[in-house]
């Protein structure tokens, strides 16, 4: 890989750095994934000044509990994406952030979702908000729910009033659409 | 294989990748990717998937969020220099630490022995410093003596000069004169006799009468109605720290002698003694 002004570590060469606790792994972590876990955060906060304390705190978590990160289950990213998603959505329900920024409850707004979407979503976020319109509404309002709202496929079943089953077709088909997008 | 198929069409394996299954159905999509390569290669891909929707959502954080990050963590490699190397060489790496407690002891015992010897000197200055000090008092309380012995001295003189003075322009004061006798034709003496206030006071100042040894002592003595009568005892070498000595006190008397007695005085006088006499 290039070397250029960021600091590239192999995956494998990150988490060994992250286990030892060396300085360049802090420092490839931030380089390397910052801004795509900043990118999740403000999907799920639209406020940037909580949402970059949250991505803080998911930082520090993601180095402080490297050790539980177990690579046989999957990809170093995909965990640090669920650390971070997480703990954004444990922001958005707590009731410190309801009473602090009046949100919406989201809960109840399951219908206007699109609409809140559409008011959140930033000027460099068109493309992916692009390529949600490429879902068919069906899909789009399941993926959003579960990816990014943090909702479980059960509440999303509970929620639109529809069966488990189709709650996963619905996200699988939403996603094998989307990789297309990415070949 | 129609089992794997359905099994991956379920959707199961989009919830493992976003983390929203129980953990019994984590162990049991795990073990299915143990066994099964397609549903290993089909996690691999929903992973990228997912990986690519997130990266396309980058957004560039402010760098306070760099810097809060950076201080809430902590490296192992920040405080001691290479920890990776020392996990493959710990032996290197106890000299390492044992040579800079080293280091520390020995900078340690060069800092005590520094102070040590600058203690030592200041105390060997202060130790010279207090001698001098105690000398120079020493010097002072002798000067301080000294100086007090004179004005004592003085002041016995001066004593003496004024009781002289009044002795001499007192008219109730008669001088008799004593001369010497063939014992001693050279001597002479003035006695000033005051019958009125019964007081005889030797001149030492104009006494002229030679220095008796350390067993004798001249004795003086009144001649009253033809009886010696002792007024007292006095050695030539009194005329150095007086002008006029008091003798015993008597009212009435026709003459006066000098006669040279044992040390102590005699009761009565030796009178081939006799160094000077003279009459009223």
């Amino acid at each position: 890989m290039i070397k250029t002004k960021k600091i590239f570590l192999e995956e494998a060469e990150l988490i060994a750095a992250m286990q030892q606790r060396k300085k360049i792994g802090a420092d490839a972590l931030y380089e390397m994934y910052s801004g795509s876990l900043m990118g999740i955060v403000s999907r799920v906060i639209s406020d940037t000044e909580i949402a970059q304390d949250v991505l803080q705190e998911a930082l520090v978590k993601i180095w402080n509990s490297i050790q539980q990160y177990d690579a046989s289950k999957g990809r170093l990213f995909t965990w640090m994406v669920n650390v971070t998603r997480n703990l954004a959505i444990d922001k958005v329900r707590s009731k410190d952030f309801r009473n602090h920024s009046k949100n919406q409850d989201l809960e109840n707004h399951v219908n206007t979702i699109d609409e809140l979407r559409n008011s959140v979503y930033k000027p460099e976020l068109l493309g992916v908000k692009d390529l949600l319109e490429k879902l068919k509404p069906e899909q789009k309002i399941i993926v959003d729910m579960i990816y990014f709202k943090g909702y479980t496929h059960v509440e999303v079943a509970d929620e639109l009033a529809i069966p488990l089953g189709t709650v996963k077709t619905r996200l699988r088909m939403g996603i094998i659409e989307l990789r297309k997008y990415f070949k | 294989m129609e089992n794997i198929k359905s099994y991956i069409e379920s959707g199961i394996l989009e919830l493992y990748v976003l983390g929203d299954l129980s953990m019994q159905e984590m162990a049991e999509v795990e073990q299915m990717a143990q066994l099964h390569p397609e549903i290993k290669a089909e996690l691999a891909e929903i992973e990228k998937a997912m990986n690519n929707i997130a990266n396309s959502l980058t957004v560039k954080p402010d760098l306070k969020v760099k810097a809060g990050f950076f201080n809430s963590i902590s490296f192992s490699d920040e405080e001691e220099v290479g920890a990776a190397k020392a996990e493959s060489n710990e032996g290197a790496k106890v000299i390492m630490m044992n040579s800079r407690k080293l280091n520390f002891y020995k900078f340690s015992l060069a800092a005590c022995l520094a102070l040590l010897l600058v203690s030592i000197l200041a105390i060997i200055n202060l130790n010279n410093n207090l001698k001098a000090s105690k000398q120079q008092i020493a010097e002072l309380q002798n000067s301080n003596q000294n100086f007090a012995n004179k004005v004592n001295y003085l002041d016995q003189r001066v004593s003496s000069s004024e009781q002289a003075l009044n002795v001499l322009s007192n008219p109730d004061y008669k001088m008799v004169k004593l001369n010497g006798t063939p014992n001693s034709p050279n001597s002479k003496l003035v006695i000033a006799f005051n019958a009125k206030e019964k007081k005889v006071i030797l001149d030492l100042h104009n006494m002229d009468m030679p220095t008796n040894d350390e067993a004798h002592q001249y004795q003086l003595w009144a001649l009253v109605d033809g009886k010696p009568v002792d007024l007292g005892l006095f050695d030539a070498s009194d005329s150095k720290n007086a002008f006029v000595k008091d003798m015993k006190s008597i009212g009435v008397a026709q003459a006066f002698a000098v006669t040279l007695e044992p040390r102590g005085g005699s009761v009565n006088p030796t009178l081939d003694k006799m160094m000077v006499m003279g009459a009223i």
